[in-house]
C-alpha cells in the first residue's frame, strides 16, 4: 500500500489523508482502513501515548500549546489529537482549539489534528485510537490525545493511552467532586493549571486539596504514585515538572511491567469493541430495516405478545 | 373643552385614521424593532417624554447633563472641525496629502499607520512581509516621522494619530520630531487613540497582554498630564466595535465602560480626576440609523457626565464627553460604490444633529481599497457643503425637543446604562475582556445583522435590491508593497549605520529595566527614540519584560441558522452538504484564516459561524499566521478548501505564497481556495492566475457563497 510507506516517511499529508480514511463514516472506506491499520501495526514506533483531559475552561489548549512548545524546544516530536466537543445538533462544528496553539503549530516537528466529536461518548471520536496508531507509525515521540472530560468519558480516552492526566483550574469544587467519584482510578497525574497572577493563591490551594483527596485513595502495589503538579501555561511555569513525571511513571511502570499490560488490556478493550460494534451495525441493518418489527411493537402495545418474546425472536433469527 | 380632554380626543382620531390608511387593527401594533432591540413607534407624543430615567428635557447646552452639547454655542460659534483620517504608505507620500488637504481647508490632520507599525514590527522583519505600507504609513523611526511632518508646524497643527499597539515608540517618536522641529513638548496638540481594551474585543491590534497594556495606557495618562496640557492622552473609541458588528447600545456601552476603566488606571497612578480627565476624548462610528445614531451621542454625554460626577471630577471640562466622529466603513457597499457618497453624506448629517466635535466623511471606494485623491475630495466636500450650504450650524442641537429623539436617547441611555452595570459586576472592563465576554456580544450582533441582510430583512440597495444591471467600473489606487517595503528597509540600515550603538544599547536597556520596576515608560521610550531606536526595538524590548498576546476566540454558533428556519434556500445548501457528507464519510472542511498582522476578523468570524450553521466543519486559524503556518495546518486537518479573509490589501503577496505552500507541502492536493473581504476588481484576475477558485466582495450573501464553495469542492473531489 501506498500510504503506508507515505505514512512510515513521515510525510505529512500522507499522515493527514490516512486519519481521514480511519475516521470516514463512509462503509465503502472501511476495508481500506482495515488494511491500512493492519499494516501500520506491524511497523510500531516509540511513541507515549498522554491523554489530557478536563473541564472546559480550564486551559488545556492553552496548556498543550506551553507544554508542547517546551517539548519542541527540546527538539522532540510531537503529534496532537484534539477532540473538540463543539457541534450542534443540525450544523458542523467549529474547531478552535488551534486558535490557541499559535506558537506550537507554527514547529516542523509537530502534527496538529483537530477532529470534531460528533457527540460521540468518551470525549474520544471515531478512529482516534487508529489515528494514534497512524502517529505511532509515522514516528512522533509523543502523541497527545485531548479530550474534554465529562463525567464518565474519561474512561474512554484513559483507554487509549499510555499515561492519562487531569487538568483542572484553580477553585470550584466540581472537579474535587469528580476524584470522590473514583477519576483517580484513571489519572496518572493531576496537572492544577493557572497557577498565575491572581489565582495563584488559589491554585496551591487546589492542588492541596488534591493532595489531600488523593491520600484516601490506597494505592495498589506495583503501582505509580499519582503525583500533583502545579503549573502556569502563559508563564510556561513548571513544565519541567510535568515531563520529569511523564518520564518517571513510564519508567516505573516498565519496569514493573505495568506499561505492556496496559497496552495489552487496551488492545482486548479493542478487540472486544470491535466485535461489538460489528454486531451492533449488522443487527441495526438487519433488524431496523424488517417490517416484521413494526407489525410486532404493534402487537405488543395491544397486549398481544410481550416485548421478551419478541426480541427473544428476533435475536434467534439474527443468530440463524 | 380644555386642553388634555383635547389631546386625548385628537389621538384616539389619529389612531383610527392610522388603522384606516395602514388597514391594520391596532396602531399600538406598529413596533419597528432596531438592532438594539429598541421598539420604534409610528408616533410619538408628549406623553412619551415625562418620566425619562436619565434625559432632562428641558435642559440647555453647556449645562449639565449637557446631553444638548458640551458648549454653549457650539457650531453657532465654530462649526466641528473636518479631520479626514489618511495615510498613504509612505512619509514622503502622506505628507504631501496633508500639506494638500490643510491648503484646501482642513484643519487637523489625522494618522492612519500600516499594520506592522501597529503591532510594533519594524518594515525588515520577516514577519511582515506582506503587510508593509497597508492600510496606512509605516513608520520604522523618528526618521520617517520627521519627513511625515516636513513642513508642518507641530505647534500650530493638532495632530491624531491611531495607535494604541506600539502608542509608546510612536508617540515618543512625535515627541522628538517636535521638539527635532523646535517646538516644545509643551506645545504639541493632538490625540492619541492609545485605546487598548477595544483591540482586545475586536481590531486585535495589541502587542502584550491586557494588564501589562493598560499600565502603557496609565503611563501615557500620567505623562501628558504633566507635560503635554494641550494633548489628549486618549481617545475612547466605540467605532471600531461598531465596525465589527457591534449595535449601537453595546458601542456606547463598552466604550463608556473602557472609560471607566482609564479613569481608574489614571487614578491608581495617583493623579487627581480634573488632571486628567478634561484630557480624555472619544470616537463613535455613525451608521445608517439616522435618529439612532443621532439618540447615541446625546446618551453619550449624559450618561458620561453622569460617570464623571460619581467620580467627583468637578472641572466642566471633566464632565463633558467630546467626541470625533466616523461614516461607518462597514456600510459601504463595493456593489455601485457611487451609492457610498449618498451614505455618507446621511451618517455625516447625523454626526452633525447629534453634536460632534470633529468628523471624518469615508470615500465612496474605501469599501475596495485607499482612498484615490478623487475620492478623497468629495468625502472632505460632503462636509464643507454640510458646513457651507445647508444652515445646521445656525442652531444649537436643533433636534432638542423633539419627542422621539428625546425618548429614544433616554432609551438607548438606559439600555446602554444596563450594561455599564453588568461589566462593573464583573469587575470591569479589563476582567470581562480577558473573560471574552464584549467580544462574543459583538459577534453575536455582527451574526445577527448579516443574517437580517442575507435573508431580506434589511433592504440595502443596490446589494439585495435594486441591483445595478451595469455595475461601473471605479479606480483605485494600487500600492506597490514590494517598493515600499525595499524603502524601508533601505532607510532603516542607513539609520542603523549612523547611530551610537553604545548610547542606544543603554537606552534599550533603561527601557526594559522600567518595564520591570515600574517607573513611567514614556520617559525612557523618547530616550531611546531620541537614540535613534527603532519603533521594533523598541516595542521589543518591552515585549522581553511583557511578552506578546495572542487572542484566542472561537464564534458563536446557532445565531445565524436561526434566521433561516425553514428557509428554502438554506435548507437547499444543507442537503447538498449532507450528501456531501455521506459519499465521504465526513462533512466538507473548510479552514478559515487571516494571514499576515491585519486583525479585523468580523468577516472571518460571521463566515465562520455561519457556514457551521449550515453544515460545514470549520477549522479556525489563529490571527497573524503566515501563509506557510496556514498550510501546514490545513494539510494536517486534510481540509477541502481555505477561505481566506483579508481586509488590508494583503492578499497580493499573502495569497500566492500561501498557494505555493500548500503545493510544497502537498502536491496533489484538492484545497480549494476562496478570498472574501476587501479586494480591488482588477485584482481580480491575478488571483484567479493563481488558481483561486473564488471571491466574495464585500457585501456577498452568506448562502450564495456557502453554496458556490460546496459545489467546489464537490467538483473538485469528483475528478
Amino acid at each position: 500500500m501506498e500510504l503506508v510507506k507515505k505514512v512510515l516517511n513521515n510525510d505529512r499529508a500522507s499522515i493527514a489523508k490516512a486519519i481521514t480514511l480511519v475516521e470516514s463514516s463512509n462503509p465503502k472506506d472501511k476495508d481500506e482502513s482495515k488494511e491500512l491499520i493492519s499494516s501500520l501495526i506491524n511497523h510500531p514506533g516509540h511513541s507515549i501515548r498522554v491523554g489530557f483531559s478536563g473541564p472546559p475552561g480550564v486551559g488545556k489548549s492553552t496548556f498543550i500549546e506551553s507544554f508542547g512548545t517546551y517539548l519542541v524546544n527540546k527538539n522532540y516530536k510531537l503529534a496532537i489529537l484534539a477532540i473538540d466537543p463543539s457541534s450542534n445538533l443540525t450544523g458542523g462544528s467549529i474547531l478552535g482549539d488551534k486558535t490557541r496553539m499559535s506558537e506550537i503549530s507554527k514547529s516542523q516537528n509537530t502534527f496538529i489534528r483537530s477532529t470534531p466529536s460528533k457527540g460521540s461518548l468518551g470525549g474520544v471520536s471515531y478512529g482516534t485510537r487508529e489515528a494514534s496508531i497512524i502517529l505511532d507509525a509515522a514516528g512522533y515521540d509523543f502523541i497527545f490525545i485531548e479530550t474534554v472530560g465529562v463525567g464518565q468519558s474519561e474512561t474512554m480516552a484513559a483507554n487509549l493511552v499510555d499515561i492519562f492526566t487531569l487538568i483542572v483550574g484553580p477553585g470550584s469544587g466540581d472537579e474535587l467532586q469528580g476524584i470522590k467519584k473514583g477519576i483517580t482510578e484513571y489519572a496518572d497525574i493531576f496537572i492544577v493549571n493557572k497557577n498565575d497572577g491572581d489565582l495563584k493563591l488559589q491554585a496551591s490551594k487546589t492542588a492541596s486539596d488534591y493532595k489531600s483527596a488523593l491520600s484516601f485513595y490506597s494505592k495498589q502495589d506495583n503501582q505509580a504514585a499519582k503525583e500533583v503538579l502545579l503549573v502556569s501555561s502563559i508563564e510556561q511555569q513548571g513544565m519541567d515538572s510535568v515531563i520529569d513525571t511523564i518520564n518517571e511513571i513510564i519508567k516505573f511502570n516498565k519496569l514493573n511491567k505495568i506499561f505492556d499490560a496496559r497496552r495489552e488490556n487496551q488492545l482486548s478493550y479493542w478487540i472486544k469493541e470491535e466485535i461489538r460494534n460489528q454486531i451492533q451495525s449488522k443487527l441495526d441493518l438487519e433488524v431496523g430495516n424488517d417490517t416484521e418489527l413494526l407489525d410486532m411493537t404493534k402487537a405488543v402495545i395491544k397486549g398481544e405478545i410481550n416485548i421478551y418474546d419478541v426480541s427473544d425472536h428476533f435475536l434467534d433469527k439474527f443468530l440463524k | 373643552m380644555n386642553k388634555k380632554n383635547n389631546k386625548d380626543d385628537q389621538l384616539t382620531e389619529w389612531k383610527k385614521k392610522f388603522e384606516a390608511e395602514t388597514k391594520t387593527s391596532r396602531a399600538d401594533n406598529f413596533i419597528i424593532n432596531t438592532d438594539e432591540d429598541i421598539g420604534i413607534k409610528p408616533l410619538y407624543i408628549e406623553e412619551d417624554i415625562k418620566d425619562l430615567n436619565f434625559v432632562d428635557v428641558g435642559s440647555l447646552p453647556g449645562h449639565d447633563p449637557y446631553t444638548r452639547g458640551p458648549k454653549a454655542s457650539m457650531y453657532v460659534n465654530r462649526p466641528w472641525t473636518i479631520r479626514q483620517y489618511a495615510g498613504f504608505s509612505t512619509a514622503e507620500e502622506s505628507n504631501n496629502f496633508y500639506r494638500k488637504n490643510l491648503e484646501a481647508g482642513q484643519k487637523g490632520l489625522s494618522v492612519a499607520f500600516d499594520l506592522p507599525t501597529h503591532r510594533g514590527y519594524d518594515s525588515d522583519d520577516e514577519i511582515v512581509m506582506g503587510d508593509v505600507g497597508k492600510a496606512g504609513v509605516a513608520i520604522d523611526s523618528v526618521e520617517d516621522m520627521k519627513i511625515l511632518f516636513d513642513g508642518i508646524p507641530l505647534d500650530q497643527m493638532s495632530v491624531s494619530m491611531t495607535m494604541n499597539g506600539a502608542v509608546l515608540p510612536i508617540l515618543a517618536s512625535f515627541i522628538v520630531a517636535g521638539e527635532e522641529q523646535g517646538v516644545a513638548v509643551k506645545d504639541l496638540s493632538g490625540t492619541i487613540q492609545n485605546d487598548i481594551l477595544k483591540e482586545f474585543m475586536v481590531r486585535n491590534t495589541y502587542i502584550y497582554p491586557p494588564d501589562p497594556s493598560m499600565r502603557i495606557v496609565a503611563d501615557i495618562i500620567e505623562y501628558t498630564s504633566r507635560e503635554m496640557p494641550k494633548f489628549n492622552s486618549i481617545s475612547i473609541s466605540g467605532y471600531h466595535m461598531q465596525e465589527a458588528g457591534a449595535d449601537n447600545v453595546l458601542e456606547l456601552a463598552y466604550t463608556l465602560a473602557d472609560g471607566i476603566e482609564y479613569v481608574r488606571a489614571a487614578l491608581s497612578k495617583g493623579l487627581d480626576i480634573d488632571d486628567f480627565a478634561p484630557r480624555l476624548s472619544f470616537f463613535f462610528a455613525i451608521g445608517t440609523d439616522f435618529f439612532m445614531e443621532i439618540a447615541k451621542l446625546r446618551a453619550a454625554r449624559t450618561l458620561w457626565y453622569k460617570i464623571m460626577k460619581d467620580f467627583g471630577a468637578k472641572n466642566e471640562k471633566s464632565l463633558t464627553l467630546r467626541t470625533h466622529c466616523q461614516t461607518s466603513g462597514v456600510s459601504l457597499t463595493e456593489k455601485d460604490p457611487y451609492n457610498n457618497i449618498v451614505r455618507t453624506s446621511y451618517e455625516a448629517l447625523s454626526a452633525v444633529l447629534g453634536g460632534t466635535q470633529s468628523l471624518h466623511t469615508n470615500s465612496f471606494d474605501e469599501a475596495i481599497a485607499l482612498p484615490t485623491e478623487f475620492s478623497a475630495r468629495i468625502a472632505r466636500n460632503t462636509q464643507l457643503i454640510l458646513q457651507n450650504e445647508t444652515g445646521v450650524s445656525n442652531t444649537v442641537d436643533p433636534l432638542a425637543g423633539s419627542y422621539f429623539i428625546e425618548k429614544i436617547t433616554d432609551e438607548v441611555a438606559s439600555k446602554a446604562w444596563e450594561i455599564i452595570q453588568e461589566v462593573e459586576e464583573l469587575g470591569g472592563m479589563t476582567k470581562a475582556v480577558n473573560a471574552g465576554i464584549p467580544k462574543l456580544k459583538i459577534e453575536e450582533s455582527a451574526t445577527k445583522k448579516q443574517a437580517k441582510i442575507d435573508s431580506g430583512d434589511r433592504v440595502v440597495v443596490g446589494v439585495n435590491k435594486f441591483q445595478n444591471p451595469k455595475e461601473p467600473k471605479i479606480d483605485v489606487l494600487v500600492i506597490d508593497n514590494e517598493k515600499v517595503r525595499e524603502d524601508q528597509i533601505k532607510k532603516i540600515n542607513l539609520l542603523k549605520g549612523s547611530r551610537d550603538n553604545k548610547k542606544l544599547e543603554k537606552s534599550l536597556n533603561e527601557l526594559t529595566e522600567d518595564a520591570k520596576n515600574g517607573n513611567n515608560l514614556l520617559y525612557s521610550a523618547v530616550k531611546a527614540i531620541k537614540n535613534r531606536a527603532t519603533i521594533g526595538e523598541v516595542s521589543k524590548a518591552l515585549e522581553n519584560v511583557f511578552g506578546r498576546h495572542y487572542a484566542t476566540s472561537v464564534g458563536v454558533s446557532g445565531v445565524y441558522g436561526k434566521y433561516f428556519e425553514g428557509n428554502e434556500e438554506f435548507m437547499h445548501v444543507t442537503k447538498k452538504i449532507q450528501d456531501f457528507e455521506k459519499l465521504y464519510g465526513r462533512r466538507p472542511r473548510v479552514l478559515v484564516v487571516k494571514m499576515g498582522q491585519d486583525g479585523h476578523d468580523r468577516g472571518a468570524k460571521i463566515v465562520a459561524t455561519s457556514f457551521a450553521d449550515i453544515g460545514f466543519d470549520i477549522d479556525m486559524g489563529p490571527l497573524f499566521q503566515s501563509p506557510k503556518d496556514v498550510a501546514k495546518d490545513a494539510v494536517e486537518n486534510d481540509v477541502h478548501a481555505i477561505g481566506v479573509s483579508t481586509l488590508a490589501a494583503g492578499h497580493k503577496t499573502l495569497v500566492p505564497e500561501l498557494m505555493s505552500s500548500l503545493k510544497e507541502l502537498d502536491p496533489e492536493n484538492k484545497i480549494i481556495v476562496f478570498v472574501g473581504g476587501i479586494i480591488p476588481e482588477q485584482d481580480y484576475d491575478f488571483l484567479y492566475e493563481k488558481n483561486i477558485s473564488a471571491i466574495f466582495g464585500p457585501g456577498s450573501n452568506i448562502i450564495e457563497s456557502a453554496e458556490k464553495v460546496i459545489d467546489l469542492i464537490s467538483d473538485k473531489n469528483n475528478q
